[in-house]
């Protein structure tokens, strides 16, 4: 697919010297522009990429994946992007989804495209209690923001300029993505879920999220509604 | 005098000086603190008004009723410095955000 837009795929880093090389030389085969924002990495991260052709970006603090998004988008507006991507840096998206990802947003017919890893029914490889708790997030989700999704908390997105100049995160942490949805009710943002698949790698099953951070993650999310 | 009130009065005092000194323009907080306070003060030198209160709410002791009292005020607090921190962690994050896109755009 062609297009003459200006499409950013924004990778925020942490910490993820082992893998950032191989995400983002495959991210580099792609026509899209990078822009990598490093939350404050304590490790080698900066000295894997530094002579790689990608927007770097750093925080001088660790401020969370939220923060190191919405830095980006911020960053973006500035590039005048015309779509960004969300992409994790620790390997578990795949390259060949970004297509059909971006298919509603250049077509028009969506400002928001969110990646799910259950439309095409349930994968086999996710980890049961993921699966348990992916399942129960979906429904906080559908409860607090009114937009009820086939899965919850999935890193690949796709937003349009007016979806990413409009949305504001202001949760730094892992609740950005219910902020997310929050955000896309309020600024009534077409949005649309397409399949894509996650690779749960051991790599990144270590790196991710336990399963506890769910807690973290809810609690954050009520104390902001009802203290915005 | 009973000897807690040896240890009491002066505290009190002290504490009613700093917060009258600290909260120079906060006048609501200053208000609520300064008040707390001086309430303190009278239960400490007149015991037995805590417990006529505390009766006429239906509460058995003085000490019970200040007990409550406590628990709210503090949750209260609690929630006022959460609130702060909300809004310091906002600006801090701000200025990473800004202090990171400068650097990129080479500024």
């Amino acid at each position: 697919m062609k297009s003459n837009k200006r499409i950013c795929v924004i990778v925020p880093v942490f910490n993820e010297g082992k893998v950032i090389r191989n995400t983002l030389s495959e991210l580099l085969s792609t026509p899209y522009e990078l822009i990598v924002v490093d939350d404050a990495s304590k490790d080698d991260t900066y000295l894997k990429i530094k002579d790689l052709a990608i927007h770097y970006l750093r925080h001088e603090i660790n401020l969370g994946q939220g923060a190191a998004l919405q830095t980006g988008m911020g960053y973006a507006v500035l590039l005048n992007a015309d779509v960004v991507i969300h992409f994790d840096a620790d390997g578990q998206h795949r390259i060949a989804d970004l297509p059909s990802l971006l298919e509603p947003i250049l077509e028009g017919k969506a400002d928001v495209v969110l990646g799910s890893r259950f439309m095409n029914g349930t994968p086999g490889e996710i980890p049961l209690v993921r699966k348990v708790l992916l399942q129960h997030a979906r429904w906080i989700n559908g409860l607090l923001t009114g937009l009820w999704l086939s899965d919850a908390h999935n890193g690949l997105r796709a937003l349009n300029r007016t979806a990413f100049s409009k949305i504001q995160l202001k949760e730094n942490g892992m609740a950005h993505a219910t902020e997310i949805l929050i955000e896309v009710r309020k600024h009534k943002l077409k949005f649309m879920e397409i399949p894509v698949e996650i690779l749960y790698s051991t790599y990144s099953q270590s790196k991710g999220q336990s399963a506890w951070n769910a807690f973290n993650i809810l609690s954050d999310i009520l104390l902001r509604k009802f203290f915005p | 005098m009973r000897p807690i009130q040896y240890i009491l009065i002066p505290l009190l005092i002290l504490l009613l000086i700093f917060f009258e000194r600290r909260l120079k323009k906060q006048f609501l907080l200053k208000f609520v603190f300064v008040g707390v306070m001086l309430a303190a003060l009278g239960f400490t030198i007149f015991p037995d008004t805590s417990t006529s209160i505390a009766n006429y709410l239906g509460i058995g002791r003085g000490v019970d009723l200040i007990i409550y009292m406590s628990i709210i005020g503090l949750t209260s607090c609690c929630l006022l410095l959460y609130l702060r921190i909300v809004k310091l962690e906002r600006q801090l994050t701000e200025l990473v955000r800004e202090k990171a896109i400068d650097a990129a755009r080479g500024l």
